[in-house]
């Protein structure tokens, strides 16, 4: 395995005796382990985008962890937050679950609970970048569809019979048919079912464009 | 032979836990820990039952909280918890502070402590009546009757026709509102309305708008209308400073908060005869035979107050206690003053009888013997004595008067060394000193010192002495008995160490979440270090040095958590401020370690100024240290409403010659002008719930070392906050 196919657990924490400790829990594991004292130095980290998660203390002088976590969600792409903090109190943590943190936990923290937490953030990482290229796969299909396969597809999806689809777009049923298997092809499904489901999760359905016309 | 011995065995065997413990004292407090008077009769029972009782007591505390948490199920829990608690220790006496405490002890002390007797303190008069509790709960009642205070407020503002009561939404509420009810059924002529169950702040908008002809009355609430809990001196203040009428309380810790006074029995007083009633008792005074007729009240009044209101001094009642008046010299020393003034005169009276003795010979005799008598007899009512010294000779004549402090005027004449074999072994050197001084550079001697008694007795004597001018071998002087005076001095300083000490504890409360997080930060270090040397020791090939490094690297965070505990004990414990020698700049440095999360959570950045010059100054540590956290945390407090990337505190130290200076800058909103003089006054707040304390302590202590703590708003926004003092604090 090269080491870039490793995840990176980044550990963000002012104190360099926290950051030590912690990264010594960590290193046991099959992890690439990044100790950051402060959110600035993780912002100009060039593997922030790559897979991962961050260990990230609250309190922090500079940008804090909440801060952080605000600034990540904006760009879209954030990574799983493992929250640490030396003095959580019910307010905070709730804050931080509602802003989609993974765990929220005390210091000193246990071991287990550590791995466990960043064990579910890396997991979440790891699905959330398959679902993000499975999506990207199936955008890559639409895309491959001329125009005109498009505006069937469209029809497809609102329930109409190829003679209507025939009949709205002034062309003859053969050629329809024609359409619907390359764009079965195209898309890379075997029955009108899965057509409809792939389509669903693209927002075919929902898409503009020819329903002027009847 | 053998039966002695065996039945030792027996009553060790029945009475296990009890062997060789101590006897003890549990108060029982109605309110939650910190009300000022739970701390009264906290702190008075504390020190007053151990000084009286001539054997070791333990006391122990318990706090109901039944202001806010107050059922049925949770009493019995309470009562469960307080026998498991205790069953190891032999408690003797239980007091009880308040209603609600003696109503719960009675019921459940069966189940609790069965069979000890109880005393209690601040229970009102009526709550007792009717009750008809066990023969072996005693204590003096507490009169409460509001009727006097209203009368007391009615005849110093003749021309009030309105009275405005103030309650909150609570069951003491309800208690009160009766009382009050009764006590103004008696009052014809005032028109009486009550506000209740009102949030505070909309009781504070109605009071502010009243008009010259009301009056106000309140014993102050736990629980407001909307269901903020406070302590009722805390209302009480809010209420006092927002009204525009004059406020009248029942209760003595009230007064202080802005309200003119009333009727009251001061809680230390209450508190001191429950520590004599637990004393009796713990001596083997029955309890069925211990008095119970209620205290006496006495109208107090604050100074401050009835200056705001313009109220005419004359219209108080002359037995008044009147606090927070600065005492003029007269105040202080206004009865040595008039004794002296006195003795002037019988002395010009006796050397006119002796003008005239000389004519009329023989006749004027006996009136000189008569002057002479009443001379003596006002200097002895003073304890004040005047004497001549021979220096060369050393004969000390005692010329009139007698103190208590031993020498008279018919005594034989005294030497110097017999005078200070009299002095305290810890003041000799320092009186045998002063009187060189003042003999060898013909300067006026003036030093106050201890002498002890063969009986152990210790007074305190103030004496002044001057070398008379045509003849230097010659000392006059009078000296004074003070000892007095100098005991009420000496509790004055206790009771300021005391509040001193309160405040820190406060603030400290404040700095909670900054505390944890120090704390947790090394431990979080030695755990996490800990755990993965473990995990180390199951592979088979151990990395040595790795383990080495762990274990240092634990050592090394457990002796920062350990430090951190140091200095935190240092800031709670309570304790005399002792000078001595400092780094001023080590402290500045220590301190913000303290804040350092409490700042980072307000986004206040701190910037250091540290004059490398500093020399080692003397002075109070942890009092330093409280001054430093509270302008810090004060400047953070006025920063709230700057932007964020603005909040900086500057904390500066440099050196001026032999003065030591330290700043605390910034950049908040500044103080306005008419405020900066009342910066430092006790009981002055512009926070909302701030008790106006800790800025008139740190005050206290930078005086104390001989300084001044100053301030002034800089020219571009925010406050300065400089305490200067001199490096050397010669003792």
């Amino acid at each position: 395995m090269t080491q870039s196919t490793l995840p990176t657990v980044f550990i963000v924490d002012d104190d360099p005796a926290v950051r030590k400790a912690l990264s010594r829990v960590l290193r046991a594991e099959d992890w690439d382990i990044e100790s950051l004292e402060s959110a600035e130095a993780f912002l100009a980290h060039g593997k922030r985008t790559g897979t991962g998660c961050l260990v990230l203390d609250v309190t922090m002088p500079g940008i804090d962890g909440f801060a952080l976590q605000r600034r990540l969600a904006e760009e879209g792409r954030a990574m799983p937050i493992v929250f640490l903090t030396g003095h959580g109190d019910i307010p905070m943590s709730v804050q931080a679950m509602k802003h989609g943190a993974v765990d929220f936990l005390t210091k000193p923290v246990n071991g287990q609970a550590l791995l466990r937490a960043v064990r579910a953030a890396l997991a979440l990482d790891a699905s959330t970048r398959q679902a993000r290229t499975e999506m990207a796969d199936l955008e890559g299909r639409l895309a491959s569809l001329t125009p005109r396969e498009r505006e069937v597809l469209s029809a497809v999806m609102r329930g109409k019979r190829n003679k209507q689809i025939a009949d709205d777009l002034g062309i003859v049923e053969q050629t329809v048919k024609f359409h619907r298997a390359r764009i079965m092809e195209r898309m890379r499904v075997h029955t009108l079912a899965e057509l409809m489901h792939v389509a669903i999760r693209l927002g075919v359905e929902s898409q503009p464009g020819d329903a002027s016309r009847t | 032979m053998h039966a002695l011995p065996a039945a030792f065995a027996v009553a060790l065997t029945l009475l296990p836990s009890l062997a060789g413990a101590t006897e003890g004292v549990l108060i029982v407090h109605s309110n939650q820990r910190i009300t000022p008077a739970g701390v009264v009769i906290e702190n008075t029972i504390r020190s007053a039952v151990p000084s009286a009782l001539a054997r070791p007591v333990e006391i122990f505390s318990e706090y109901l909280d039944t202001e806010w948490a107050s059922t049925e199920a949770l009493a019995g829990l309470q009562a469960e918890y307080v026998r498991q608690k205790y069953l190891a220790r032999d408690i003797r006496v239980i007091v009880v502070s308040g209603p609600q405490a003696l109503r719960f002890t009675a019921r459940h002390r069966d189940a609790m402590l069965p069979g000890v007797p109880v005393v209690h303190v601040a229970v009102p008069k009526d709550e007792l009546e009717g009750a008809n509790y066990a023969s072996d709960i005693v204590g003096r009642p507490l009169d409460i009757d509001p009727a006097p205070t209203l009368e007391l407020a009615r005849h110093v503002h003749p021309d009030a026709t309105r009275l405005v009561v103030v309650l909150g939404a609570g069951e003491r509420d309800r208690i009160w509102e009766e009382r009050i009810r009764r006590a103004t059924q008696r009052l014809a002529g005032l028109d009486v309305e009550y506000f209740k169950n009102l949030p505070t702040a909309e009781i504070v908008r109605r009071l502010g708008s009243l008009e010259k002809n009301t009056i106000v009355f309140t014993p102050g609430y736990f629980v407001d209308g909307a269901g903020v809990l406070r302590t009722p001196r805390q209302a009480v203040e809010v209420l006092a400073s927002a009204s525009a009428a004059p406020v009248y309380v029942p209760l003595d810790t009230f007064i202080g908060t802005g309200a003119v006074g009333g009727f009251v029995t001061p809680y230390e007083a209450q508190s001191r005869e429950g520590a004599d009633i637990v004393v009796k008792l713990l001596n083997g005074t029955l309890p069925s035979t211990i008095p119970a007729a209620p205290a006496v009240p006495t109208p107090m009044v604050d100074w401050r107050a009835v200056r705001r209101f313009g109220i005419d001094e004359r219209r108080l009642p002359s037995d008044a206690v009147i606090r927070f008046r600065e005492p003029t010299a007269w105040d202080k020393y206004g009865w040595e003053i008039a004794a002296g003034a006195a003795i002037v005169l019988l002395q010009a009276v006796l050397i006119l009888a002796l003008l005239m003795q000389r004519r009329s010979g023989r006749h004027m005799a006996t009136e000189l013997e008569a002057s002479q008598a009443r001379m003596t007899l006002a200097a002895r009512a003073v304890r004040l004595s005047s004497w001549i010294w021979d220096v060369a000779r050393d004969r000390i004549e005692v010329t009139q008067g007698a103190g208590r402090h031993g020498a008279r005027a018919e005594d034989p004449p005294m030497t110097l060394p017999e005078v200070l074999a009299m002095a305290h072994p810890a003041d000799r050197t320092r009186v045998a000193r002063a009187v060189a001084d003042a003999v060898d550079s013909n300067t006026e001697l003036d030093i106050e010192y201890r002498i002890q008694r063969r009986s152990g007795e210790v007074r305190w004597l103030a004496v002044r002495g001057r070398t008379e001018k045509d003849a230097p071998q010659r000392m006059m002087g009078v000296t004074l008995d003070i000892t007095e005076r100098k005991s009420a001095e000496l509790q004055a300083e206790r009771d300021r160490a005391a509040l001193t000490h309160m405040t820190r504890v406060s603030m400290m409360g404040q700095l909670s979440a900054s505390i944890a997080h120090q704390l947790n930060q090394p431990l979080a270090a030695i755990l996490g270090n800990a755990e993965a040397a473990r995990k180390m020791l199951d592979h088979e090939r151990l990395d040595l040095a790795e383990l080495k490094d762990i274990c240092d690297d634990i050592v090394t965070e457990d002796n920062r958590a350990a430090e951190v505990i140091r200095r935190l004990g240092a800031l709670y414990k309570r304790g005399e401020m002792t000078f001595a020698p400092l780094d001023l700049n080590d402290l500045v440095r220590e301190t913000l370690d303290l804040v350092r999360t409490e700042l980072m959570t307000r986004h206040v950045v701190a910037v250091t100024e540290l004059d490398d010059a500093l020399p080692v100054v003397d002075g109070g540590r942890v009092q330093l240290q409280q001054v430093l956290l509270n302008l810090i945390l004060n400047a953070a407090d006025a920063m709230e409403r700057t932007a964020p990337d603005e909040r900086t505190v500057t904390i500066r130290t440099e050196v001026d010659g032999t003065r030591v200076q330290l700043c605390i800058v910034d950049r908040g909103t500044g103080i306005a002008p008419d405020a900066i003089k009342h910066v430092f006054d006790a009981f002055w707040s512009t926070k909302t719930g701030g008790m106006g304390i800790g800025l008139a302590i740190c005050h206290s202590i930078i005086t104390a070392h001989r300084g001044c703590l100053t301030v002034s708003n800089n020219p571009d926004g925010g406050a300065t906050f400089c305490a200067g003092w001199p490096v050397r604090q010669a003792a």
